[in-house]
């Protein structure tokens, strides 16, 4: 049986300034092996965001643990949060959040100086292996939108990370790229084992998924079907 | 290089225009302090040379403690033992004939070769032939006298020439060469007498003394004795409250400088916080992040700093002839010259540039370093966060005003306190404008909708909306435009004070010369007494002394007739006050009376002809003829103490309805020309006296505007940023309907927006700032009160300021506009 990579006990998050209440997360219990790529669903500001910031180490919960790969996030500190983020986390976002002022190739070089191995013969090996052979030297501006989230997918892999986490990484796309990038993502995960947590809106992401959770009012319910799920 | 850095720095190369005019502002900012500071040590420099060119060998100088020597004393020296050489020394000034003021020496060639090189190199640097003439026409020939290069470039003048003065023709013998830039003439001591009137006597001689304690044992009652060390420093303490405004004025530019690079910094940190939250999220350090930050806001403050240290130089050739104009008008002689150029002003441009770097962007790096990635990658705006935080701002804004006024409470234990109170409320002024922002936004966004319709009331909305900038802008231009209000203000206020002081005491009909000029003949002086018609006259008469160490001086009136016609302003005592001086008391200035700590009913001790004499203190008086203080006493008195019967001017009283007044004038007038003697009405001569102190205020013109161009860098970069990064809400613009005109005149009115809202924060905090200068700054300075008057001036003026430089701030940006804007789409970065 595989390993549990990611736990999470008794998980809370209360914001201030969200919600009635404030509360995001409600006691969040999770357990997800190595390799299982999860489909994460819910609507807007059931918490699924919230949660992918916790597991990223990018926020703390007010009550709660988070566990990868056995180490608690919480006694780590800021620079053990960042050292996990460096070398066991790679995350792709909706809005694909790359540096304007670098190069594909100098996006995807980043993480690996970051995590320690600057060869830009990986950089341009991992974009080729995104389908942007020929495209290294351009800079964001000047690619279409489905073209800069396959440099993000390209920066979250390229390092090799145990974990990927994906924020609606089609959700700033049309269906026939949202499709591209979904076979892409889920195939260089199950390559490399990698484990995948994957926010979406998509009902066409539960075909790609192992298990399927539901977020709703800050809690976290397994699914098995995806009717139903779409906002 | 490391991808982080590389990902900051490659901003500077994007945003080229933002980048120039980021720099262009932290180069003025330190150009100004560099030509400041550069024109001061020029003039310091220039006094030095000044000082070691004519002191030559000498070791000390003896003089009368008032009014000049009498020339039979030199038998004294000549047989003092501690006296190795001596030379007499007439050191006066001269009037040219197009009004240009030169110090002429009268020296005993014989004697003076022994302890000044000049003379000695003058006697050696013609022929033989040459020489004999020279210096046969030298000693004999009244109108002979030798010139400096420097006047002999100046008048074209070469030996055998003949220029006019206000007391006569004289005729160049010898040009001699003049390292130290001061303009001098030198003529035989003996005719210097002919041509001062003082026969008999001479202003001090110059020595050199083997052994000073015993010298000043046989010497020291009755005499001044300076050392050439005392004397540099008396020249230099002189200058002191002059150099200390210099370099706060200095220093104000600079710290609109630094405001400038705190502007830049922050417009960095609010545009770089998403990507800040990228690196974060992909496994950057926090310390990563901020050095990325630190290091591109250090090349533009390097390269701003080096830019502006050359430009630094260039300003200070401009700056050293105002600066040394100044310092002639209103202590000494000097004219001083740009100091050459030196690797120092580039490096000096570059380590300022980098410091001002670190100082403006140390907050903007703790907000950068507090990024929460998660917030800035929600991607959501956070509104009502940037209101709680301007509020925060503004309290951190009120301990600073809190601190300043501690600050002006301790300001009498040193000047320096006062000045840092000044920029304590400067800083927590600026502290408000996101404050004030928010305060004005309603009223200004009806204002705007009336007058530029839809664009007009978007435009005010987007101020509000992107406070994190827009509050940096405004701060900076607040600053520099209450500045220009403080500083017009201060120099209004102390002009109407000025123009009150003149018609209270200086109400004569008509002067007869100045202290600047020829002195007046004492037989004129009892000539025009016996005039019919004439009320009063005072015989006015100035001499410099050193007083508890510290430069200070006599004046000598005639109390009588001062009593009768003046309208002192008094600070302690009355009009009654007269009577004591009329009785050998004296009255003080202001100035001198908080320079020594001496109050009415004191006693100060002066060193007289006879020795130290005690003296009452009757009154203090209001006066601006000297920071350094003056003792005023009537010339009774004078003559007891000193037996020096220099008169330097005369005041002419005629009363009113005097029959025949305008004949009486003029026959005075013609009895002061046959002299020779220049003379002026009362309108010429207060406004002579208002012409110089314009001219004193050269400086602080210049730096006004150095500081406002510094601050137009500031708007017109916030308005460059809010351009570049809302291409996307351009882009909705375009798909609403919006025309180009439509978002040229947003642009428009977000500058406009922004100027006027500095306007109206300058107006407050630039009236405080006057009070602050005016009642904290000047009177630590100077010593002397001035009374606030509000003129309009300063304000109309400032408030033209701040429209031409908005209207000059979004020039480029609506270029961009016009440009780009029809192309424009909704797009993600």
């Amino acid at each position: 049986m595989a390993s549990s990579v990611i736990r999470t006990y008794d998980l809370w998050k209360q914001y201030e300034d969200e919600g009635h209440d404030g509360m995001a997360l409600r006691g969040i219990d999770l357990d997800i092996k190595k390799g299982e790529i999860i489909a994460l669903f819910g609507k807007s500001g059931s918490g699924k965001t919230t949660l992918l910031n916790l597991l990223a180490g990018l926020d703390q919960p007010t009550r709660g643990r988070v566990e990868i790969d056995s180490e608690d996030l919480g006694a780590l500190g800021e620079k053990g949060r960042t050292l996990l983020r460096r070398h066991k986390l790679g995350f792709v976002f909706q809005f694909f959040n790359l540096l304007p002022t670098l190069t594909a190739a100098e996006n995807v070089l980043l993480a690996l100086e970051l995590s320690g191995r600057t060869d830009e013969r990986l950089a341009f090996e991992s974009l080729a292996l995104v389908g942007l052979a020929g495209k290294e030297r351009r800079f964001p501006h000047e690619l279409s939108g489905g073209e800069q989230q396959r440099v993000a997918i390209a920066r979250a892999v390229v390092k090799k990370p145990p974990i990927i986490l994906a924020d609606e990484p089609t959700g700033n796309l049309d269906s026939v790229t949202g499709v591209q990038i979904l076979d892409l993502l889920t195939s260089r995960c199950r390559d490399a084992g990698t484990t995948l947590i994957m926010v979406s809106h998509a009902l066409n992401t539960c075909e790609y998924a192992d298990r399927i959770l539901r977020m709703s009012d800050g809690r976290i319910f397994e699914e098995t079907l995806c009717e139903g799920l779409a906002p | 290089m490391n991808g982080v850095i590389r990902s900051f720095l490659r901003y500077l190369v994007r945003r080229k225009s933002l980048s120039v005019l980021q720099l262009l502002g932290i180069a003025f900012g330190v150009a100004a302090a560099v030509g400041m500071t550069l024109a001061s040590r020029s003039a310091l420099q220039s006094l030095g040379s000044a000082v070691d060119f004519l002191k030559g060998g000498t070791t000390h100088t003896i003089a009368r403690p008032a009014g000049p020597m009498e020339e039979g004393l030199l038998t004294g020296l000549m047989d003092d033992p501690a006296v190795k050489y001596f030379a007499p020394v007439i050191d006066r000034k001269v009037r040219l004939e197009g009004n240009e003021q030169v110090r002429m020496l009268g020296v005993d060639p014989f004697l003076d070769k022994d302890v000044r090189t000049i003379t000695a190199q003058i006697a050696a640097s013609a022929s033989k032939n040459a020489r004999d003439e020279a210096f046969s026409s030298f000693l004999f020939d009244p109108e002979a006298v030798l010139v400096d290069e420097n006047i002999a470039k100046e008048l074209n003048l070469s030996p055998g020439s003949t220029f006019k003065t206000t007391q006569g023709s004289l005729r160049v013998v010898h040009v001699f060469p003049n390292p130290s830039g001061e303009p001098l003439i030198i003529i035989d001591i003996g005719h210097a007498q002919e041509f001062f009137r003082m026969r008999g006597y001479i202003d001090r001689a110059d020595l050199v003394v083997t052994d000073e304690d015993a010298f000043r044992g046989r010497w020291g009652t009755g005499f001044t004795i300076e050392s050439n060390t005392q004397r540099a420093q008396t020249l230099s303490a002189l200058l002191g409250a002059f150099k200390l405004n210099l370099q706060a004025l200095s220093l104000l530019a600079l710290f609109v400088g630094v405001f400038l690079i705190y502007n830049t910094a922050m417009f960095a940190v609010v545009s770089r916080r998403r990507d800040a939250g990228i690196l974060l999220a992909i496994g950057a350090s926090r310390g990563q992040v901020t050095g990325a930050f630190l290091m591109e806001v250090l090349l533009l403050g390097v390269a701003g700093g080096a830019l502006g240290g050359i430009l630094g130089y260039l300003l200070s050739k401009f700056l050293v002839q105002i600066v040394g104009s100044s310092i002639s008008t209103l202590y000494f002689f000097l004219k001083p010259s740009a100091l050459p150029w030196s690797f120092w002003n580039l490096a000096g441009g570059m380590f300022l540039g980098c410091a001002a770097s670190i100082v403006g962007c140390l907050a903007p790096l703790l907000e950068l370093r507090r990024v929460q990635p998660v917030h800035v990658l929600r991607g959501r705006t956070a509104t009502r966060g940037a209101s709680r935080r301007m509020k925060i701002i503004a309290l951190s804004g009120t301990f600073c005003i809190a601190l300043a006024l501690t600050l002006f409470g301790f300001s009498f234990l040193q000047v320096y306190v006062g000045f840092a109170g000044a920029f304590a409320f400067l800083l927590g002024a600026s502290l408000f404008a996101g404050f004030v922002i928010i305060l004005l936004v309603p009223v200004m966004k009806d204002l705007f909708s009336y007058g530029m319709g839809l664009a007009g009331r978007i435009a005010i909305g987007n101020i509000r909306e992107n406070l994190g900038r827009t509050s940096v802008a405004v701060a900076a231009f607040m600053i520099a435009l209450s500045m220009s209000i403080g500083l017009g203000s201060m120099i209004d206020s102390f002009r109407e004070s000025l123009l009150w002081w003149m018609n209270s005491q200086l109400r004569g009909d008509l002067y007869i010369s100045t202290k600047a000029d020829v002195n007046v003949p004492e037989e004129l002086y009892e000539e025009l007494k016996k005039l019919p018609g004439i009320g009063g006259i005072d015989v006015f008469r100035n001499v410099p002394i050193t007083f508890r160490g510290k430069p200070a001086s006599i004046t000598s009136i005639d109390a009588s007739v001062l009593q009768r016609y003046d309208r002192f302003g008094w600070l302690e005592g009355s009009d009654a006050s007269w009577e004591a001086v009329k009785e050998g008391g004296v009255i003080v200035s202001e100035s001198f009376s908080r320079r020594f700590d001496v109050k009415a009913g004191s006693r100060i001790t002066i060193e007289t002809a006879s020795g130290p004499a005690e003296l009452s203190v009757g009154a203090v008086f209001y006066d601006y003829a000297s920071e350094h203080g003056v003792i005023m006493m009537d010339r009774s008195t004078y003559l007891r103490l000193f037996h020096d019967r220099t008169i330097n001017s005369l005041g002419i009283f005629i009363d009113e309805g005097t029959p025949g007044k305008a004949t009486i004038i003029e026959e005075v007038k013609r009895r002061a020309r046959d002299r020779g003697l220049p003379f002026s009405s009362r309108e010429d001569f207060h406004k002579r006296i208002l012409d110089i102190f314009d001219s004193t205020f050269a400086v602080t013109r210049s730096m006004r505007v150095l500081a406002v161009i510094v601050a137009f860098f500031g708007i017109a970069g916030a308005l460059m940023t809010l351009f570049v990064e809302r291409q996307k809400e351009f882009g909705i613009y375009r798909a609403l309907g919006f025309t180009t005109a439509d978002v040229a005149r947003m642009t428009v009115a977000e500058s406009l927006g922004l100027g006027l809202i500095s306007f109206l924060m300058s107006i407050v905090v630039g009236t405080v700032f006057a009070f602050v200068l005016i009642k904290v700054i000047n009177l630590q300075s100077f010593n002397w009160t001035i009374f606030y008057h509000f003129t309009a001036r300063p304000y109309l003026v400032t408030a033209l300021t701040a429209l031409a430089a908005s209207v000059a701030a979004c020039a480029y940006p609506v270029w961009s506009v016009i440009r780009k804007y029809p192309v424009m789409q909704i797009r993600e970065e």
